[in-house]
């Protein structure tokens, strides 16, 4: 084992000094001179057409500099999903109707947040209400509303600017269908057939809020004279945001400027395009004044993307030892009105799960259905969380009915490493095994499974997969690293920081690479003018693409500067050894030459050349596109990371309340950079599964969410921590920088149904919707008891 | 329609401030708007969160919730006030940063703030105490913990990050 000195500690924070002093500038603390404050009226109804709009008496109001409608942005399209099968719908503003309760009518720009709110006020928009639909199985019933009416094509999709050779065209949704996707592999009904025991479940999981401690907010500033935009806003990779900025607004990519500003935590709901977005770019170019939009609490819970809602049917047979030998998956999406992201995470919660068990026969079907609510996205771990919670609470159900152990269950149907996965992607690193082992050994497994359920005490197990980095066009990244005169570097990348850690793991990699201590790595990141291209940071390819990219260039850097040093020192390059910004050679460390007299000497010798590193890294070198969502074919990531978890729980029978007493969580991120950010990472994910386990869903009534703050939306508070253990279930992947890839998305999935079966060990009762509050358990246990009676 | 405007004296981080402003200025609005003191922040608005935490007094006070015309005459401190101005850490942001215990960073001055005025008031707390105290301190990223240990290292002087 090579002994690092950089890497693999637990060393500070680089942004620690900004954030702990108050100095670190996020979009909300912006203030730019002449800067005006954009606000969007939404609309109140969940369906209905627009009659009028008034906006004269907003703009009379004095200090409003603009008042805009769908008239001024008619035909803007954007979606996260815009191919050439199903072009974009969403629209900055709506035009023809409204399609859910908060979608943007109108806007405004004002000198100041209470006039442009006073503003709102005055727009008059008369309304003819049309029939909503708000469940996805009436939704698909002949003679539902029809949310969608023709999806016009209005520009080339991204699929063609990318470089698919495909023309896109309208479309029309039948019964509010937004999507389908179907993979299979193997001969399902053959599985069935073969099954010595098969059982059908069914599971719902709800919307849930990212809620970033940062509300959404952009500042955008357009330079009529040189047609450039600038934009700081919350993101989480610059290039999606750009790409669409661009498309939008019609100004040329390069003419738009993403600024490095830090972002208050993300979770997925930060990388789309939203609406405000291409408003507050739109408003900025009319009047030519920075616009500042900053979304209210209630905005982001309900215009704002919240996660997937799902239904998931899942079938499974077994044989009596509990080998898998086919599962068939149905899940239905409510999707709400506009399709988001919907039919990626369907295909999702199958690709990830993939690299769990091997099931030999699988088919896998999605529906996504248009309904008159809010709309969703990724949120960590994009469809897993949902599929997992189904698929870890049937696994526990299997076990109960053929008496076979949980953990004994799932270790038998495991994949292996090396193992060659149906789409073509290759294990090369698998850690879940371990991770598996190392859980059940400290939850207290052999001890505690079904042996406490006299006190109401109970233990539970999920696992998850995860892509570090998707195939994705064009999902790659490029880093570069610069020395400077005195033997520091400068590293030039672009991912952005929203709490997971890349300016210190990237700084970290590049200073490994380069003997030289973590303070010396000079950071330029986020900045998609400073920074090359930049896309590793959704997917959880940040470290392994990301990083993967920033350590090629510090490798770069490196043989560079020995070959330079190999021609002062009269030395192979083999022989020369790099630490504390000088080279030497390995049997005369006394006798070393600086970074600083290399770069001397090399501009003099070598045509002034400045001793730059170059890096570069795409996800899945032999993807050229996308993988195939509709039939699960061609390659989905280089490596999976993978995470076990357990979970300890004591149920009060008389109110239905579940303490968690302890989670375990032990993950392959396959190497800790950063083993406290690893730590972090994992922590946060414990509790994150937690809330989505016990507290947390996005409760709408006709289509109004009835929780849109953080009172009424709970989530953990620090009283509510039970123990938590973390275990490192590292397997080095070969491909990704020092042995790293996937940290931060994995482990949530795992523990959602860790918990939920963990009440089952606890009480015996079965919970097939989160979160899994006191009046649903309590509901159950007296079901249980009148059936009992019986 | 307009309102007059009143005036404040107020002293933030030991700077003394006479101002104007409009009655319904919140404190978080004067620090961030006025006085260019970005640190608290704005994330709930609805008192619920803690990310605008700041000491007015000995008090730890959610600025979005309070008038800025409450705190005249009064010394309020921000996360700006608290390290020295030569560029030392107070023991509580040293801890926070040896023990991650931020990552965005968004409710970090929150919890500092509150983190300071509970051991100011009480200097060992048990972590149940801490616990308790820091309730009204949310936080989506960091899961609590490793934040906990560093208020927890700094009110009992006890051993460093376990890692």
């Amino acid at each position: 084992m090579v002994e690092y000195s950089v890497v693999g500690k637990p060393l500070p924070r680089v942004d620690g000094l900004a954030k702990l002093t108050g100095q670190a500038k996020y979009t909300t603390d912006l203030t730019l001179p002449n800067m005006v404050y954009g606000k969007l009226l939404r609309s109140p109804l969940p369906h209905a057409k627009i009659v009028s709009i008034d906006t004269s008496q907003a703009e009379k109001l004095p200090g409003v500099e603009a008042v805009i409608t769908g008239k001024d942005t008619f035909g803007i399209r954007y979606a996260f999903v815009d191919t050439p099968n199903f072009p974009g719908e969403e629209r900055p503003l709506a035009e023809d109707k409204v399609r859910f309760v908060g979608e943007g009518v109108a806007a405004v720009a004002a000198a100041d947040p209470d006039i442009a709110e006073d503003a709102l006020d005055l727009i008059e928009v008369e309304y003819d209400p049309l029939p909503a639909v708000f469940d996805p199985e009436e939704a698909m019933k002949d003679g539902a509303p029809q949310v969608h009416g023709e999806i016009a094509r209005t520009t080339s999709c991204a699929w063609e600017d990318w470089g698919v050779a495909r023309k896109g065209h309208s479309y029309t949704p039948v019964n509010n269908v937004a999507g389908r996707v179907l993979l299979s592999y193997g001969d399902i009904e053959k599985g069935f057939s073969e099954a010595e025991y098969i059982r059908e479940d069914r599971f719902w999981s709800p919307a849930t809020a990212h809620m970033a401690m940062e509300p959404h907010t952009i500042v955008a500033s357009y330079d009529p004279f040189s047609g450039k935009l600038d934009v700081w806003l919350n993101h989480m990779a610059y290039e999606i945001k750009r790409y669409w900025l661009s498309k939008t607004l019609g100004i040329p990519n390069e003419k738009i400027r993403v600024h490095q500003t830090y972002v208050g935590g993300a979770f997925g709901g930060k990388a789309v395009i939203f609406d405000y977005e291409v408003v507050a770019g739109f408003l900025s170019r009319k009047i030519g004044r920075p616009v500042k939009i900053e979304l209210t609490r209630e905005e982001v819970f309900s215009s704002c993307r919240n996660s997937i809602r799902f239904d998931t049917t899942v079938k499974t047979g077994v044989k009596k030892d509990g080998t898998i030998v086919a599962q068939h998956v149905k899940v239905i999406v409510d999707a709400g009105a506009y399709k988001g992201s919907s039919s990626v995470a369907m295909y999702l919660s199958h690709a990830f799960s993939d690299a769990c068990f091997d099931r030999r026969n699988v088919r896998h079907e999605g529906i996504a259905v248009y309904t008159n609510k809010n709309f969703g996205f990724a949120k960590r771990g994009h469809g897993a969380p949902q599929n997992r919670f189904a698929v870890d609470s049937q696994v526990d159900m299997i076990c109960e009915d053929l008496g076979l152990d949980p953990v004994e269950f799932i270790l038998k149907n495991l994949r292996k490493k090396g193992d060659v996965l149906p789409n073509g992607d290759k294990l090369l690193s698998y850690g879940l095994p371990k991770c598996v082992e190392l859980v059940a050994g400290a939850i207290g497994w052999k001890e505690k499974r079904g042996k406490q359920r006299d006190r109401n005490r109970g233990v539970g197990i999920g696992v998850n997969g995860m892509f570090s980095g998707s195939g994705y066009w064009p999902f790659a990244c490029a880093a570069i690293v610069r020395l400077n005169h005195n033997g520091t570097v400068t590293l030039m990348e672009g991912d952005v920081e929203f709490g997971q850690g890349p300016d210190t793991t990237y700084s970290q990699i590049a200073a490994e690479e380069l003997g030289l201590p973590l303070e010396d790595v000079i950071l330029v990141a986020g900045d998609s003018e400073l920074c090359p291209l930049n896309y590793s940071n959704f997917l959880s390819g940040g470290m392994f693409v990301g990083g993967g990219a920033v350590y090629n260039a510090a490798h770069d850097l490196r043989v560079k500067i020995l070959k330079v040093a190999s021609e002062i020192l009269k030395a192979k390059p083999d022989d020369l050894e790099m630490r504390n910004r000088s080279v030497f050679v390995k049997s005369k460390p006394e006798k070393p030459v600086t970074f600083g007299e290399i770069l001397r000497y090399n501009i003099q010798k070598h045509l002034g050349d400045p001793l730059i590193g170059l890096g570069y890294k795409k996800a899945v070198p032999e993807i050229e596109f996308y993988p195939s969502l509709s039939r699960g074919t061609g390659r989905f990531t280089d490596a999976y990371g993978l995470a076990a978890a357990t979970a300890e729980v004591e149920v009060d029978k008389e109110t239905g309340r579940v303490k968690v007493l302890k989670i375990c969580i032990a993950d392959d991120c396959g190497y800790e950079i950063n083993p406290a950010g690893i730590h972090g990472q994992m922590v946060s994910q414990a509790v994150m599964g937690m809330g989505d386990a016990l507290l947390e869903e996005v409760i709408d009534e006709g289509g109004r969410v009835l929780n849109p703050n953080l009172v009424d939306y709970e989530i953990p508070r620090a009283f509510d921590i039970p123990e938590i253990v973390i275990l490192n279930g590292s397997d080095p992947d070969p491909n990704g920088p020092f042995g790293g890839k996937e940290a931060g998305e994995c482990a949530r999935a795992a523990v959602i149904p860790a918990i939920a079966n963990a009440i089952y060990d606890a009480v015996g009762v079965r919970i097939h919707r989160v979160p899994i509050t006191p009046e649903k358990v309590l509901n159950a246990l007296r079901s249980k008891e009148k059936e009992g009676k019986k | 329609m307009e309102i007059a405007k009143k005036p404040l004296k107020v002293t933030v981080n030991g700077r003394p401030f006479e101002l104007w402003i409009k009655p319904k200025t919140t404190l978080l609005q004067l620090l961030r708007n006025d006085l260019g003191l970005t640190g608290a922040k704005q994330s709930c608005m609805d008192n619920s969160c803690g990310a605008c935490t700041v000491i007015v007094d000995q008090m730890a006070v959610k600025a979005c919730s309070i008038l800025a015309l409450q705190v005249n005459g009064k010394d309020v401190t921000t996360v700006e006030g608290l390290a020295s101005r030569d560029g030392k850490l107070h023991p509580l942001q040293q801890a926070f940063l040896e023990h991650h215990a931020f990552q965005c960073g968004f409710c970090t001055p929150g919890k500092l703030m509150s983190s300071k005025a509970m051991l100011d008031e009480n200097p060992h707390p048990t972590e149940e105490d801490v616990r308790r105290d820091m309730e009204g301190n949310l936080c989506r990223c960091t899961g609590y913990n490793q934040y906990i240990e560093a208020i927890m290292e700094v009110a009992q002087k006890k051993e460093g990050p376990k890692w």
